[in-house]
Order: C-alpha cells, then structure tokens, then sequence
C-alpha cells in the first residue's frame, strides 16, 4: 500500500506542474457552466423578447396617417417620430433599424381610395432584431391595410371572405420553458465528459507518456508490485478526474444563479447538497474513466498515438447519452446497468429536482463499480505482460 | 554476486538470446561486451527483472529473478539504457521517489541523498528541476535514484552512452569508487578502450552467446593479442 501511495503522490505532483495537463483537464469544468449560463440567458431572452418587446419603427411623416400610428401603438410598437432628410441613407448608416415612410399626399389618396404605398427601409444584412422588427412591423402594416379593405367592402355591402378564401392560422407551441429545457438535458452530458476530460491527460502521461520518456523501465526494477504501480497511477488519475468535477460543480453552483429562469417562471434551485449528492454519483465513473482511458492508453505505443485513441474513447461513454435523449428513453432500471448512461440520468433528477430511488443509485454504483474494477484489473495484467515495455 | 545460467530469450521468431552463463563477483567490475544486437540489454534486462528469461537461471545475490523478483529488485540498482527522470521534479524529488518507493526512512533517505549529492558532485542542480538538464547532469540523477537504496549490485547498460569526454571520466572514477565499497558493478559498454580501463572481468557476447569470460589478460593469451580490439573481433569471430 506504502508504494501505491508513493506512486499516487508523485504523479499528482508532477502533473500539478503541468501547465498543458491542467488546461486540458480543467478548462472544461471551469469554463463549462459560464457557457452554459450564457446559452440558456441567450436563449430564454431572445425567447422572451419574441413575446413580449414592442417593436422599434421610426416613423418619418408620422403626421400624415395618425390612425395608423395609433393602430399600431396599439399593437406593441414604439414609434420614433423623426423628419429624416434621406432615410435610406440613415438606415445604411446604421442610425436608425427600421424606417416607415408615410408620404405626405396619404390623406389625399386615401380618401380617393387609391393605393398608397409606404416605405420599409431596412437592412437585411443586419442580424438579431431588426429582422424580427421588420416581419412583424409589415405583418402589422398588411392587417391594418386589410382592415381598411374589409371596411370599404362592408360598406358597398360585399362580404369580406370573398377576398380572404384562405386563412392561415400559425400556432407556434415551443414555450421558453421547454426551450430552456432542452439545453438543462445538456447539463449531464457535458458533467460526464468533465469525469473524462478531468482524467484524460493524466492516463496519458502516467502510461503512453512515462514508456516513451523512458522513465518506465527504471521504475519497474523498484521493488513495488505491478498492482501497486498500476492502480496508484490510477488513483492519481481519478484523483484529477474528482477535481475536475468538483470545480465543475462549484463553477454551476456559482453559475446557476445568474440564468434568469424565474422570467419564465421555473425555478432552477441547485444547492451544495445537490451537487454533494452530484459528486457522490459520479465517484463509481470516475473510477470507471480512469480505468477505460488508461487500459486504452497502455495499448500506445507513443503520446500521440495515446492521444489519437483516447479522443476516440472519450467520445464513447456520451454515445448513449445522445442515444436516448434522441430516442426520448424514460429513466428505467435497466438504464442503471449502462455506466456513464446511468450517473448522467441521475444527475439529470438531481437538477429538476426529483428524488433519487435508492435503488437506482445502488444499482447505477455497483455495477459500474463492476466494471471499473474489471478495467483496472486489465490494467494490471496488461503491466505485468513484458510487452508493456516495448 | 550476479550469476548467470543458460539464459535464452525469445521475442516471437528473434532469438535474443540464446545461450548466456557466466558469474559477477562482488568488489569486482564486470564488463558485458559486445557488438549492437548482440543481446546485452537483453540479458541486463533479465537480471534486473523486467524480463522474463524463456529458459535457463539467474540470480543476484541469491535471489532467482523468476521467483523472488521483489528481493532481486531490493538487491539491485539499475541504470537501464536511455533512461529519462522526470522533467517536471527536480533532481532531488527524482532521487527521493525512487527512496520512497524503497520505503527508505525520511532521515535515512534525506542522509543517502546528500551523500549521493556530495558525491556525484550534484550540488549546482540538484534543486532545480530536471527539464533542460544536460546528458551528464541526467545520467548523474538516474544513477543517484537507482543507488538511493545502497544497493549491493550496480547494473548500468551502456552508461558512457551521449556523454562527453569529462562526463565519462567522472563516471568512470565513480564506478571505481563502488567498486572499492565492495560491490558488484555490472556494465555493458560496446567501446573497448573504456573496458579496459575500467573492467576487472570481461564477458564477451556476440549473436546472443558468450564468447569468452575472464580476465583481459586471459583474453590476451587466448588470442594471441596484445591489441585489445583486434582481440575482441577474434573472439566474436566476424
């Protein structure tokens, strides 16, 4: 035991100072939440405003149609009323979005019952509001035209439908919420490949990396059995595995609080006991990662070569994740036995709030203990073999 | 006390090996001669257990290196071909890892390093970290880990190997001075003149056998030879 704590302490120290190791095993559970609050802010916001922000017009002979400017201020437009001396000009340069030319004889063919014909100005290049001001700004504009039209039929006693012969109703059912939960189902997704990422160099380095600086060959003709060396390299790595995911967590925890769920009025309530019981989910996978990263990682024959295999494998354990969440998979209790697949499903009712069964994380614990013992065990074997050497 | 008997090694179809006997006597330099490929790595890396040997015995000290790997292990220090310390640590932690793994006792390991230290005339470096260490300052760090435990048998595979003319003779006054504490010093070395000025007892192996044990003035009378190198190609017969 002495010599697997020995080994343990040394890798963790050498890889501290390890300024590429660090990046690469924290960047993620560091910078993750940040990303994930600024998705779900962006994504419920510009939700929100589709619903609820007036439209932004500037106006130019505001004067000339009064009941227009009323009908749409009715509507949730704000009007800006401006004499622009060349508003396309204006629109080019950016000093105004939108523009809505009213020319001055409106009065004067509306009353003859002529066509009068307004201005849009705009710039489609631009992205974000303008866009969104522009269709519903003309969607506006063509109602109000419509309702004058009808008007003018009634009155010379001609039914309405027979201009309109087909309506077109939209109904568009994705509410903010179920947007935002879209990207929350992301949450435990990105949480597993933290366990990995958190691991991923430290395989590397104590396997693939140690054989081809030639450090290996000394270090087996020190008097520690091969299980004693294998599994401190593996403590070492599910060491930096737990970091990872407990800056991940501290960094969500820190994070949640700034995602404005409470404008559509969900309640995101993440405590330090959530992510307690978030961290004690995981501890089985981290065991697990390690495992699987550095049997694959002994198979190398150089650092690279370890690097190109094991950004393949990390791709591995989110496969049933993507899996699922495109099949719609309820939580079951044969998704307990699906290492990776299990802790994201139970991390996934951690965060909406749901109790855990007991069962399930018993379960989910024990057979991915399982297996990560069987991956550790083939490490082992794999150190005692001469041709690790090679 | 090193000995070897009818040691055979086989990687797949290569026969790396394919008969080594012969015997390493404490207080005494032995050196492992022989052209590249001729299997004295092989037959190093048996001795220090990282190898298995395919047929035959050895041992060290009396400890078989089949069955007792672990005493073997305590019993020797090795310096194997190319070997690499780690970069990020320096030349003391290096030192201190190897002690620990050998659960040398804090005091005791702090003592032996700064007697290795004196020694190897590693004061200048030895607190800085290994990363852009020179070839000499790094074979001095390796053979400072692989002597932590005052082990009673010295393998080094090919020590002299990159470094230059100072370097070498510093190592060679050290491999003296093992030598009059009395221990066993194994080393392999494809460089005549080094041998003979260093060797007490000269192995020759050529295609994976041994070609001559003994003395270098056995092997001069042998083959008629006062020029060791000439005498050396007689004996591996190219």
């Amino acid at each position: 035991m002495k010599g697997l704590a020995t080994v343990l302490k040394k890798e963790c120290i050498d890889n501290l100072r390890d300024r590429r190791t660090i990046i690469s095993s924290f960047s993620l559970a560091i910078l993750g939440p940040a990303l994930f609050v600024g998705m779900m802010a962006f994504v419920l916001n510009t939700a929100l405003g589709e619903a609820l922000d007036p439209v932004k017009i500037t106006a130019v002979g505001s004067d000339n149609a009064p009941r227009l400017m009323a009908y749409l201020e009715r509507k949730n437009t704000e009007i800006t009323r401006a004499e622009l001396a060349d508003p396309r000009q204006s629109v080019r340069d950016g000093d105004h979005d939108l523009v809505l030319v009213i020319p001055d004889d409106y009065q004067a063919r509306y009353r003859k019952g002529e066509i009068n014909a307004l201005a849009l100005i705009h710039d489609s290049s631009g992205l974000g509001r303008s866009k969104r001001d522009m269709s519903r700004a003309r969607a506006l504009i063509a109602a109000y035209g419509q309702v004058i039209g009808a008007l003018r039929l009634e009155l010379r006693g001609i039914d309405t439908s027979i201009v309109s012969p087909i309506v077109v109703q939209e109904r568009n059912v994705a509410s903010p919420a179920a947007r935002a939960l879209t990207i929350l189902a992301t949450l435990p997704y990105l949480l597993v490949l933290v366990v990995f990422m958190g691991g991923f160099y430290l395989a590397i380095d104590t396997t693939a990396g140690e054989r081809e600086h030639g450090s290996l060959e000394p270090l087996l003709t020190q008097p520690v059995s091969r299980a004693e060396l294998v599994l401190g390299k593996l403590g070492a790595t599910v060491c930096f595995a737990a970091m990872s995911l407990v800056l991940f967590l501290l960094s969500f925890w820190i994070a949640v609080p700034f995602v404005p769920l409470e404008r559509i009025g969900m309640v995101l309530k993440v405590g330090l006991v959530d992510c307690v019981v978030m961290f004690l989910v995981c501890i089985p996978l981290m065991v697990f990662a390690a495992a699987l990263l550095a049997v694959v990682a002994s198979f190398a024959k150089s650092y690279k070569e370890a690097q190109t295999y094991l950004s393949i494998v990390i791709l591995v354990p989110t496969m049933p994740l993507i899996i699922t969440q495109l099949m719609n998979v309820e939580t079951s209790t044969w998704l307990m036995f699906v290492p990776s697949l299990s802790q994201a499903t139970l991390v996934s009712d951690v965060i909406t709030g749901e109790i855990i069964e007991p069962l399930h994380f018993l379960i989910s614990a024990v057979s991915t203990a399982v297996l990560a013992c069987l991956l550790a065990y083939l490490a082992v074997a794999l150190y005692r073999k001469e041709r690790i050497l090679v | 006390m090193i000995t070897a008997e009818g040691l055979k090694k086989t990687f797949g179809e290569v026969q790396a090996v394919k008969d080594v006997s012969f015997s390493a006597a404490d207080g005494k330099v032995t050196a492992l001669l022989g052209p590249n490929g001729a299997g004295k790595s092989t037959t190093l890396r048996i001795l220090s257990t990282v190898l298995q040997p395919s047929e035959g015995r050895a041992s060290v000290d009396g400890h078989d290196v089949l069955t007792a790997p672990l005493d073997v292990r305590r019993a020797i220090g090795v310096l194997p071909h190319n070997a690499g310390i780690y970069d990020r640590l320096t030349a003391r932690e290096n030192i201190r890892y190897y002690g620990e793994l050998h659960q040398i006792s804090k005091i005791e390991l702090n003592r032996r390093m700064d007697e290795l230290i004196t020694v190897l005339e590693m004061e200048e470096f030895c607190d800085r970290r290994a990363a852009g260490f020179s070839q000499g300052q790094k074979i001095k760090v390796a053979l400072a880990r692989a002597l932590i435990h005052h082990p009673k048998n010295v393998l080094l595979d090919e020590p002299t190997n990159g470094l230059d003319v100072m370097a070498t003779r510093a190592l060679r006054e050290f491999i003296q001075h093992l030598k009059r504490e009395g221990r066993c010093v194994l080393f392999s070395s494809h460089i005549m003149q080094e041998v003979a000025n260093l060797c007490d007892d000269l192995v020759i192996i050529g295609h994976g056998e041994v070609m001559f044990e003994g003395t270098l003035d056995r092997l001069a009378s042998r083959t008629q030879e006062t020029d060791l190198e000439e005498a050396f190609i007689k004996v591996i017969g190219e």
